[in-house]
């Protein structure tokens, strides 16, 4: 299937336009609160959100028997609120560390979920199938009611997002001054908190618990390399997030036998991996051409800075000296020499080198320059 | 019981063990995290490792398969060092990338791997018995509980050779570093124990709860004490006695094993999280309750020492100035006449003279950073406690 | 001599995790002094101005500006935090964080206009990080991002400002800056309460000096009370090892 091909079909397929809207809106909601957990150095919380809403799906079933997805949600958004909460409770009150905390409620909730779920799985009751579905997700399952939900939850976020944006952004630098300044923080954090349980738990039967988490980050991550400013952090997240959704859909789609989530997770850690490798301010490979180009200009130096040392006590700078000398001087290659005659500050006759009025000249401010920058 | 029950509790009770030696350490060193990073990315080192061995239980595929563990902890140290993003993030990105490869790499090879994602996440213990080993046509038992038992041995074996080595690294990398122990090699031997013990277990309680027989047997105890070697008695004992209780729990309902133990493990937390003798939540609220009412008293004793004048020391003057709520001010004060630290004159209120011993010495303590010493000095002045 | 009493505190007691780290505080710090709170570590300097701008509950006292109640009294009250207490690598300008100080007057929802950057501006230009202005904050020298943080409470135009530890690890010229900065807010009659370290500085900088160490020492003019007695009875009889820290 060629890609025109592909695109015409995401237009005229009910399920597959289904899929793609319903990931892709995921993918921007996740990424845009992703933004504010990682900036809020709560990375793995949602880890332990998603894997602890498990519980509330299964308790919900049990008590509804109903397959209604929006019933069971909101079991897991439940149950993930009581874990957001213990994890807390357990921080606070006890000298568990939150690494430990988060561990604890993320397995022990999982196992309990898991128990229900083959509890409920050997129940004679036919309904139980499709529980399943949120362990690794399905996206296959959306449905169009399905997406319409998470679009109103993405517009209520956008909403409360836009109104409240100075008051985010505060707090996420700096909690303490926003007190001072008569905000309340307890309601702003409470607001974040809940939209990004809500966002995780939107996922859930689309991406799965296990790998919710990396939704939430992985856009956020790959956004903050390329941008200094909030704003188009936030943007840009959500790009990735949506782009991630629908290529993901895409490549599961022209495949068999792949499940949506893993392949939509893994776009978007090529998304992260694109942008630590490659962008231009923050990122490695421009990092270490500066970090090689600064060695060399160092080494440059460090041989004109001997060579004039050794020219300074002759009366006549341009007295010529053997290249023999240089062998002793740690910094010294041949390509470096190359490179100084190249930039005309040394004269290179057969074996013997000199320094040029120039090059004199540069190597005495190199001097300057140098205690100038140790002031 | 049948053979097979006895087998099925053995290897879980081994698992149990092997789990919560390295569960305590990585909890005691804030790692916890990290363990649920590898029994997550562990898998395409399992797929892979199948690929070649086209055996589950092939000592070469528990290698190579905690070597993705190793890789992971590598990947995870190498992005925290580049800055690009906050301690943690590094964690949450390189696991599901790496678990969503291996989700892959078995759904592309359906045909020719019989594994499945499911079985590799939450293990299926009641099938151990039924794969035998036999040595020269013998039966030795089930293989699992084989691999269990050696992974078990070399824990306890290298427990036993480092733990001096392990326990300082644990509290006082500075100290270990200058005593000539490479807190790197300590570092790295735990991450391959733990790596190790984690693909070892997975085929009986699989790699996600893994990670709950790591950390909560160790989070449960280090609540009940802080010394080392009690908190690794106490995390076996948990862990055995979950995996036993949890395995009844999972006949009874007819329900995943792995799901019972981790239940238990839950419900065992719990308990000794509200109950716990000096850390529980209740003993922590009861005891805040009676600080607060105590350090309210040292406040009042020491305003009454620092003013003479009436006005600041008549009863009043607590609600007034001291700002505090009419039930709070008439605890107080009654709990300082209880002890005779005051007398009440007139509504005036002045300082007895034991009074204001145990307000100097308080303050002595206070000023030279000992407060611990307060709660000895309190043993010795009260009569009765908040 | 000076009358009006900016901040008055009563009484203040704070206790973390139940241990007092602050004992019995009566404090009258009198309008247009620029004051510096002194004491060892742990005596409890940033835990005092953090109780007063309630980010910190007290377990008793009561904390009063220009005799009403601090809730009342916000919009007088301009505060700098340590500059280590907020992660700079958010991503964030000069300018907007500066502009942060507008957020207060502004109130809920609104957003900062053409008026708040005016000020923010101006500000920036009062420290001398105007070439600075669209940075990301993580790119300025440690000096630079306190001058920053200066900045964002001079925006709020208060009557008293709140700092902490606002010579921490910068360099000379940024010291220079700040205290100028210090002294013309003193000379419009602002009073200034600093959170301060280095003791052999303390005459120099400062009029006013509160001796700290869980318990209040000693209160007053520097050229009163700042002296060997009192040094000695905040830092005890090793003080002098205290000052080299």
């Amino acid at each position: 299937m060629d890609i025109t091909e592909y695109i015409k079909l995401v237009f005229t397929d009910y399920t597959l336009r289904t899929i793609t809207l319903g990931t892709a809106i995921l993918g921007a909601v996740t990424g845009m609160l992703g933004s504010f957990a990682v900036l809020r150095k709560q990375s793995l919380l949602g880890d332990a959100i998603s894997h602890a809403a498990l519980p509330g799906i299964a308790i919900s079933f049990l008590i509804t028997g109903a397959k209604d997805s929006n019933v069971l949600l909101l079991g897991a958004l439940v149950s993930g609120l009581i874990g957001t909460f213990w994890i807390r409770g357990i921080i606070k009150k006890t000298h568990l560390k939150s690494d430990t905390a988060l561990g604890l409620i993320l397995s022990l909730f999982f196992g309990f979920g898991m128990l229900l779920l083959t509890f409920i799985q050997k129940q004679p009751n036919a309904n139980q199938a499709g529980l399943d579905k949120y362990l690794f997700g399905q996206a296959a399952t959306l449905i169009e009611s399905d997406v319409w939900l998470m679009a109103i939850v993405t517009g209520a976020c956008l909403v409360v997002l836009l109104l409240f944006w100075k008051e985010f952004k505060i707090l996420l630098f700096d909690a303490d001054y926003t007190k001072t300044l008569g905000f309340n923080t307890k309601f702003i954090d409470i607001l974040i908190t809940t939209f990004i349980v809500l966002a995780i738990v939107l996922g859930l039967q689309t991406v799965g618990v296990v790998l919710m988490s990396a939704m939430l980050l992985a856009p956020a991550a790959a956004a903050r390399q390329w941008t200094n400013s909030l704003g188009i952090m936030v943007f840009l997240a959500a790009l990735f997030g949506a782009f991630s959704g629908v290529f993901g859909t895409a490549i599961s789609a022209s495949q068999n036998n792949l499940s949506t989530g893993p392949v939509i997770v893994i776009v978007a850690s090529v998304f992260v991996l694109i942008s630590f490798i490659f962008s231009p301010s923050r990122g490695l490979l421009f990092k270490q051409i500066r970090f090689i180009k600064n060695r060399r200009d160092l080494q440059l130096h460090k041989t004109l800075a001997f060579m004039h040392h050794i020219a300074k006590t002759h009366e006549n700078i341009s007295h010529p000296h053997t290249v023999k000398i240089l062998n002793n001087f740690q910094g010294y290659t041949r390509s470096t020499l190359q490179k100084l005659v190249h930039k005309n500050y040394v004269r290179l006759d057969g074996n013997m080198w000199s320094l040029t009025e120039e090059g004199f000249k540069t190597a005495s401010n190199l001097y300057n320059q140098q205690s100038d920058n140790n002031e | 019981m049948s053979n097979a029950q006895i087998e099925i509790q053995l290897i879980a009770s081994l698992v149990a063990i092997a789990c919560a030696i390295p569960g305590t350490f990585l909890v005691l060193r804030k790692m916890a995290m990290i363990s649920d990073a590898i029994s997550h990315s562990i898998l395409p080192g399992i797929v892979i490792g199948f690929f070649i061995t086209q055996d589950l239980n092939s000592p070469l595929l528990i290698l190579l398969a905690a070597l993705t563990g190793i890789i992971t902890v590598i990947l995870v140290e190498y992005i925290q060092k580049t800055g690009l993003v906050k301690e943690d993030t590094a964690i949450g990105l390189v696991f599901p990338a790496l678990f969503s490869i291996g989700v892959i790499l078995i759904a592309k090879n359906a045909n020719d791997v019989h594994l499945d994602v499911d079985a590799v996440l939450l293990g299926e213990l009641a099938f151990a018995p039924f794969d035998r080993l036999l040595i020269a046509g013998v039966d030795v038992g089930p293989k699992s509980l084989w691999i269990i038992g050696c992974i078990l041995l070399i824990t306890i074996g290298l427990l036993f050779a480092f733990f001096k080595e392990l326990k300082i690294s644990t509290f006082d990398v500075g100290l270990s570093a200058s005593l000539g122990f490479s807190p790197t090699i300590i570092h790295y031997g735990l991450m391959t124990v733990s790596s190790v013990t984690t693909v070892g277990a997975f085929d009986a309680v699989g790699a996600i709860l893994v990670v709950a027989l790591m950390i909560a047997p160790a989070a449960t105890a280090y609540l009940l004490t802080t010394n080392l070697k009690r908190m690794l008695v106490y995390a076996i004992c948990f862990g055995v006695f979950s995996a036993m209780s949890g395995y009844w729990l999972a006949h009874w309902l007819d329900a995943s094993i792995a799901g019972s133990i981790t239940t238990m493990l839950g419900l065992l937390f719990l308990v000794i999280y509200l109950f716990a003798p000096n850390k529980g939540v209740i003993a922590v609220l009861y005891r805040e309750k009676q600080q607060r009412t105590e350090v309210s008293l040292l406040t009042f004793l020491l305003h009454l020492r620092n003013h003479s004048e009436e006005e600041e020391r008549h009863v009043n003057h607590l609600n007034e100035h001291i700002n505090w709520q009419k039930v709070r001010s008439k605890t107080v004060l009654e709990l300082a006449l209880k002890n005779n630290m005051i007398v009440i004159d007139n509504d005036v209120v002045s300082l007895t003279e034991k009074g204001n011993d145990f307000t100097s010495q308080a303050i002595d303590y206070i000023i030279t950073n000992e407060d611990s010493k307060i709660e000895h000095m309190k043993d010795d002045f009260f009569l009765f406690r908040g | 001599m000076k009358n009006n009493i900016a901040v008055k505190v009563d009484d203040l007691t704070v206790a973390y995790n139940y241990k007092p780290v602050l004992w019995d505080i009566d404090l009258e710090i009198p309008e247009g002094v620029l004051m510096a709170i002194v004491g060892p570590n742990g005596a409890g300097k940033s835990t005092l101005i953090k109780s007063i701008l309630g980010i910190l509950n007290p377990i008793a006292g009561s904390v009063s500006i220009y005799g009403k109640s601090y809730e009342k009294q916000r919009a007088l009250v301009a505060y700098v935090p340590q500059k280590g207490s907020v992660d700079w690598d958010f991503p964030t300008t000069a300018l907007d964080v500066v502009m942060m100080g507008t957020y207060g007057s502004l109130g809920w929802i609104k957003r900062p206009g053409q008026k708040e950057k005016k000020i923010a501006l101006e500000a920036l230009e009062k420290v001398g990080m105007l070439p600075f202005k669209n940075r990301q904050i993580s790119q300025l020298s440690g000096g630079q991002q306190q001058r920053i943080f200066l900045a964002r409470a001079l925006v709020q135009d208060a009557s008293i400002y709140f700092m902490d530890e606002p010579f921490q690890g910068v360099d000379a010229t940024t010291e220079i800056a700040i205290i100028n900065i210090l002294k013309e807010l003193r000379k419009a009659n602002k009073t200034v309460i600093v959170v301060h370290h280095d003791l052999q500085t303390v005459p120099e900088y400062f009029d006013w000096v509160t001796f700290l160490n869980v318990k209040k020492i000693a209160t007053g003019p520097v050229k009163d009370i700042f002296n060997d007695d009192n040094l000695t009875k905040t830092y005890g009889i090793n003080y002098k090892v205290s000052i080299q820290e």
